[in-house]
Order: C-alpha cells, then structure tokens, then sequence
C-alpha cells in the first residue's frame, strides 16, 4: 500500500465524496438524525484514513530504522566493504594485481618479457571490539599465502599480532608494494627478512610520536619468505625489535612534520639453514649473488638497519642502511666464517603536479580523463643503491670458498630513475630504467656471458590495479 | 648535597605540589544515562546539584546527560556506556544491569530511600476539547467506537504501564477475577487502533496525526502535550484511580569505582530527595515522594486513588514474564490490525 495514496490530497476528495454522495442521498428535509449518522459515518471513514497512514508512516520509519541497524555494503575505488551497522564487524575485500613489461641489456642476455608480477586477493576483517585480520594470498608468481594474521588491538600503546607477516626490520620491505617509489625494491632490501611465521607485539607510544615492535619467528635468511607457512627448522627463534620515531608528526605546521627515523634490529642462531640465501638480486631480479649449494648458516645471524624517511609536500626521501652479518659452514665441515655484507639504499621522489607525497604512496588530486582535461598525478623518482659482499666468502679454492667470484659479484651500485604515473587512486603506471654496476671479486674472470661480466641495464615498465 | 637538592630534589616537589595542585582543582564528570522524557528535568537540576555540590566541597562537577528509550538505555549501559548514574521509570530496566552484566547489586533499590525512587508518576487521559465521547474511567476505555492510543507494551515503558493500570483497574473492579481482567485487557486493545513503539510517537499519533479520542501517558506527559501540540484542542481526564509509576535510579557501582566517582555519584542521586530536587520534580509534573512539597501543588496534582506494579502483578519480573515477554497474555491478546 502506498502512502502517497491516502494523501491529505486524496482523503479529503474521498472525504468530499463521501460528503456529496451523503448529500445527494439525503433530501433538504432529511432529520437531523439521519444527518448527524452521516457524519460519523465520514468520521470514521476519515478516522480509518488516518489509521492506514500513520500505520504506513509507522512502517516507514521501521524500515529506516532496520536500514540503519542492518549490515551495510560500501564501495570505493573498488574496494567492497559489508560491515555490521555499528562499525564492529566487517569484511573488505581488495585486491592489488601488476603486469610488467621487461627489456634487459645485459651480458646474460635474458629475455625481453612480459610477466604477472603480482595478483592477490586481500581480505581484511574485523569483529569483537578488538581484533582484526588479514589473510592475502598471492597468485602471481610462487601461488602462496602471503600474510594471514590475526591482530589483537587491546590499545594505541599495544597491539598483539600472530600469524604470518612482514618481519619488522627493513623500512622499504615494511612499506606495501604498490606505494613504494620504484616498483622493485632495492638491494639493499635484499639483506632483510621478509615474511615469516611468529607473534608481534607493537604500538604507538607518546602520542603517536614513537612506534615500537618486539617480535619473535621462525627465522628466514635475507630477503627470504617463509613461502608455505612451514614450521622451524631448527629449534631457534628469530627475535626482531624496532623502535621508529616520527617527533614532529603530531605537528602539522612544522617543516619536519613528515620526518621518521629509526633502527632496527634480528637476531637469531641458525643451525640447519642450507642454503643460507635465494641469493641476492640486481634492480632487474637476476641473481648477482649466491652462496655455494652446500653452504649453512651455523651460528649467530645477525641483521640491524638505521633507517629514515623524509616527506614535505612533493618531496619525498627514503634511506636506510642495512648490515647482514651471519656465520656459515659448507657441507658441515671446515672453516667458520663470520660473514658481514653492507647494503645502503637512498630513494627520493617529487610529485611534479603538487600532490603531497608520504611513505603510503600518494593520493592523484585528478584522475584521468583526457575529456575533461585531466590527466592524473606524475612523480618523478630517482635511487642508488648498493650491497658490499663480504670479501671473505670468495677464494679460488672450488671446496672452500663459500661463493664462486666467477659468478657472484662483491660489489654492486645501482642507479634508478623512474617515472610513477597516478591515473588514478586505484590505477598507476610506472616506467623505471635501473643500470646495475658490478665489482668482481680479486682474481674472477667471469665467462663472457655472465651477469656480472658486464653493466645490467633493464627497463621495467608496470600498469599496477591496487584497490 | 645542596647541589643533588638543587638539581632533583627541587624541581621533583615543585612537580609533586604542581601535580597536587592540579588534581585539587580537577572538574569531575559524571553521566546520567536517563529515559526520553526527563530531558528537561535534568537539564534544570544538574546546574542546581552542581552548585550545590561545589558549596558543600568546593569541587566542581560535570554532569553529561544521555537520553533516549528506556529499554535501550540500559541495553546501551550493558555494552560498555559508562553511565556513574542511571535514571529510569520502571525497575526492570534497573534489574537487568544486575541481572545480565552484574554492573550493580540485586539489592540496589534499598540503598535509597522509597525502594530508590525519589519521584514518581502515573498514568493519566489526553481527550479531545470538550471530551465528546464522555471519556472519564477505565471503564470507558473498552466501550464499542471509543480510539484508545498508547504505545506498545512490549516496546515502551509508557505502554507497559498503561497496560498494568487497565489491568489493575479491571483486576480491583471484579475482585481479582483474572478471567474478567483479561476479557477487559482483550476489549481494551481491540479499540487500540495503531500501537506506536515509544511514548513520543504515540502523542504524535493522536496530538499530531488527529487520530483516537484518547491518549494515555505519563502524568508530566500530559501536561507537556497539551501545553506544546493543543491547548485549545485537547484536554487532560484525571480517572478516580490508575496505576502509580515509580522513577528509579541507582549508581552504578562497576563504573563508579572504576572512575573513582561514587561519592559524587551517590550525593547526586540523594540530592534528588532534597527539598530542592523534589521541589524541582513537582515542577517537572513529577510527584515527588516527599509529602510535604506534594501538598504545595494540589491542582497539579490531583488526587486519585494510585495502585502499584506489585499489587497488581507481583513485581516487574513477574509482569513481564506474565505479560509482555513473547508469548505472554498481550500476545495472546492482541490481534494485529
């Protein structure tokens, strides 16, 4: 039953009806009786009109009031959110998916390439009062369960996270993927845990000004993933700190509002880790570093990394310096050795149309759509990186050296430059050329067509959909 | 040493006198989780408690105040509202802060005077100007082509106390015959012709919306109704008897200790039984439980023969369970139209 049928409007021509129809009925001499039985008769007929609308308006309010109390579905920027009415429990699916395209010179001459670089479903929970989640699997690449945690936020001051996730040490690694300057980390971002499987403890502390995160693994090698979840491989546990301060943030007028710096820090003993590293990769992903097939970390692991960024406005800095120390072993037998490789990296960015810049990427104040004109955010990015090998783990002698100076380089710089194209909030293109120098080891002579006999020069190119 | 004092010791007791000093002076908060219509009434006493408050100790307080349905105040008290003071018009909306989250003790309405209710109410008629359909007991209620408008019992204090006094009307008349009671509650809703959830949309039903020939609700309602939506349309029928509507209230002890804020709390609510606080609930058309500042307001409030919760169902635990919860005699009663 519509309201808008018994409208004011429409009661009173029924009224009026009713009125006439008592009128025609009735003679100019009916008794006052009759009369009088006639408007009661519309009494209650205009009685019952107003019941039927307030009952239609009761309704309506019920309606409203069960939309507010019922679940809401939200969209933005192709995200979909289904939350509970007061906000407590929800459900946001994401999704973050990039296509390269690859071009390389370099003396391996790998293949020109297209490749999925990445492509993840992210969903992000929340319920009870305190608790959310993440579980993101990837599909690009090595198919796995990227993170999967549960938070426990019981304050700002502290915060309780189990699961699988980012190990708290290296500043670029921290930051997501799809907001980062370049869209390859550097090298020196080689030298850091990635994800792994242990507990966090973590919060803000003085009025958001300092960030402190305490936590404890399983343990990974250097820019390694604990890719299936799997359980520790020996009985020691990796244990990470991190204390990051951002003074001015609170700040807003100050210039060193955007300013963050601090260190970080992992420790573990390793004692059946073969294979002690992936290796380490240039700008380009191709290998320039690797430890000998047989080699183990045997001891103490030890990785600590002063870092900093700086934002203001456009500008936006990002460096850190990393130390990787670790004792390995080849085939279990011989010589110790104390192993420390250096890597430093210093990134900086300039929105060229205005856009503030920050270390969760930047935010287009257009989107593009030639039509009217607008054409989006571009920012301008340039990096050198580098990673220092240790020197003790080349040597001519096949059985005992720990790395092959034929094919490992003891030193590499790279050099980046890039163009980030913001389409939109959810759509950015990257364009980056990264030249990679290498310094070989006393005594290699490299074949002709190794990597490290030559500059790698790549040109990597990616349309990213990050929502 | 005079070195460490200059260097330590000072500055540590100008720190601690500093600190003294600021919690001495430090304004107190408290909130007043209350029912719809007593909005006005506490926005007047609070101001009145606390200059009271700060001439008897010297310290300052503020009282917050939240409104809204009763039922759902306490709901909200339940999942983490933290009310120091509840304020409501029936106990069953006390009882379940003990009942279902233990915030205070199952004996809290002795801890006050007159089973903690410092001022009560009760159920009172709103008819059209000139009452054309005679309207002037309960009995006229149930007769065939008279529009009765209340709210839900099941959703609405207002409503849950308006059913009691029909009830208990029907339930004196007939000398407890419970069979006529119900043959009179079954007649009485049948000239019930749009049940509203809550107090408020009743008066706008029949005040705003021009349907029914008469209102029940709360005694400071009516007076408020006529005076705002109809002075010249609208008129308010005393009937000889009704059913007496108590205002409880109570500190929340769970908060209160927490927030270090119980004696203010408590001095709060005793200050209700004052000569002020009850003088300002008479001016509210809240009959105050002193009998003294009763008789000064005669006319206000005019005599009737008042009947409690418990004499016509035993307690609120047991009305409700009897009556209102699902399945219960207004369930079987009422047929929706």
């Amino acid at each position: 039953m519509n309201v808008k049928f018994f409208s004011p409007a429409f009661r009173k021509a029924l009224t009026a009806g009713a009125v006439l129809a008592g009128v025609i009925s009735v003679s100019a001499q009916a008794p006052e009786s009759e009369i009088e039985a006639l408007r009661e008769q519309i009494r209650q007929l205009d009685q019952k009109l107003r019941v039927l609308e307030r009952k239609q308006e009761l309704k309506d309010e019920q309606a409203a009031a069960a939309a507010k109390s019922g679940p809401k579905i939200t969209t933005s920027d192709g995200r979909v959110e289904i939350a509970s009415a007061d906000g407590g429990t929800s459900l946001r699916l994401r999704g973050l998916v990039q296509g390269d395209f690859r071009a390389y010179n370099a003396a391996n001459n790998p293949n020109d390439t297209f490749l999925l670089r990445r492509a993840r479903l992210i969903f992000e929970g929340k319920f009870g009062k305190n608790y959310s989640y993440v579980v993101q699997p990837e599909f690009g690449g090595t198919i796995q369960i990227l993170d999967a945690y549960v938070n426990a936020g019981f304050s700002d001051a502290i915060q309780v996270r189990v699961g699988k996730f980012k190990t708290p040490v290296g500043l670029e690694q921290l930051q997501s993927d799809p907001v980062a300057f370049f869209n390859e980390r550097s090298v020196a971002t080689g030298l850091t845990p990635n994800r792994d499987v242990g507990l966090q403890v973590y919060g803000d502390l003085l009025d958001k000004r300092l960030n402190y995160t305490l936590a404890v693994f399983n343990g990974v090698p250097d820019g390694g993933n604990n890719v299936t979840g799997a359980t520790d491989f020996d009985n020691n546990k990796l244990f990470a700190a991190r204390l990051f301060a951002t003074p001015f943030a609170n700040d807003k007028e100050s210039p060193l509002n955007g300013l963050g710096f601090g260190v970080a820090a992992a420790i573990s003993d390793f004692e059946t880790a073969s294979g002690r590293a992936s290796g380490y990769r240039t700008d380009g992903q191709q290998t320039f570093f690797s430890y000998e097939a047989d080699v183990a970390a045997v001891g103490q692991g030890l990785t600590v990394s002063p870092q900093a960024y700086f934002y203001r406005g456009p500008f936006g800095l990002l460096a850190e310096y990393v130390i990787s120390s670790i004792e390995v072993q080849r085939g279990g037998l011989g010589r110790v050795a104390d192993v420390k490789n250096h890597g430093y990296n210093l990134s900086v960015g300039y929105v060229l149309t205005g856009e503030n810049s920050s270390y969760r990427g930047v935010t287009p104040s257009t989107v593009f759509n030639p039509s009217a004109g607008t054409w989006g955010a571009f920012e301008i990015v340039g990096r050198i990186a580098g990673v220092d090998i240790d020197d003790t783990v080349f040597g001519n002698n096949p059985l005992t050296r720990f790395a092959d100076p034929n094919k490992s380089a003891t030193e590499i710089t790279t050099y980046g430059l890039g163009l980030n194209w913001y389409l939109s909030r959810s759509v950015r293109a990257n364009f980056d050329f990264f030249h990679n120098e290498f310094k070989l080891a006393p005594g290699a002579t490299p074949a002709a067509n190794a990597l490290i006999s030559d500059s790698e020069t790549s040109f990597i190119s990616r349309l990213q959909l990050s929502f | 040493m005079p070195s460490i004092f200059k260097r330590i010791v000072r500055p540590a007791l100008i720190a601690a006198s500093l600190t003294a000093a600021v919690a001495a002076s430090a304004n107190t908060t408290i909130l007043n989780v209350s029912y719809d219509v007593t909005r006005e009434f506490y926005k007047e006493f609070n101001p009145l408690f606390a200059a009271h408050w700060k001439k008897s100790t010297g310290e300052t307080v503020t009282i917050n105040q939240s409104h809204g349905g009763s039922s759902k105040q306490a709901r909200s008290v339940i999942d983490g509202l933290a009310a120091d003071v509840v304020t409501m018009n029936q106990a069953l909306d006390i009882d379940i802060l003990h009942t279902q989250a233990n915030l205070i003790p199952a004996d809290w309405a002795t801890r006050l005077p007159h089973n903690s209710a410092p001022n009560s109410s009760t159920i009172l008629f709103i008819v059209r100007k000139g009452n054309p359909k005679n309207i002037r007991d309960w009995s006229d209620l149930v007769k065939p082509g008279v529009s009765v408008i209340l709210p839900n019992p099941k959703t609405s204090g207002n409503g849950r106390y308006s059913y009691l006094a029909a009830w208990g009307y029907a339930l004196r008349q007939s000398g407890g015959d419970e069979a006529y009671a119900r043959d009179f509650i079954t007649k009485f809703f049948a000239n019930v012709p749009v049940l509203d959830t809550g107090g408020r949309g009743a008066t706008t039903t029949f005040a705003q919306r021009g349907i029914g020939d008469v209102l029940l609700t709360f005694e400071n309602e009516v007076a408020l109704t006529i005076r705002e939506l109809g002075a010249d349309s609208l008129e308010a029928i005393v009937p000889p008897s009704s059913i007496r509507a108590d205002n409880p209230i109570v500190w929340v002890d769970q908060v209160v200790k927490k927030k270090g804020t119980e004696k203010v709390a408590k001095a709060y609510l005793e200050y209700l039984y004052s000569e002020e606080g009850q003088e300002l609930a008479a001016k509210h058309y809240f009959r105050p439980v002193d009998p003294k500042v009763l008789a000064r307001y005669p006319d206000r409030f005019r005599q009737l023969e008042l009947f409690s919760v418990e004499e016509v169902a035993g307690s609120w635990t047991n009305a409700q369970k009897t009556h209102f919860a699902d399945g219960g005699v207004f369930d079987q009663i009422y047929t929706r139209k």
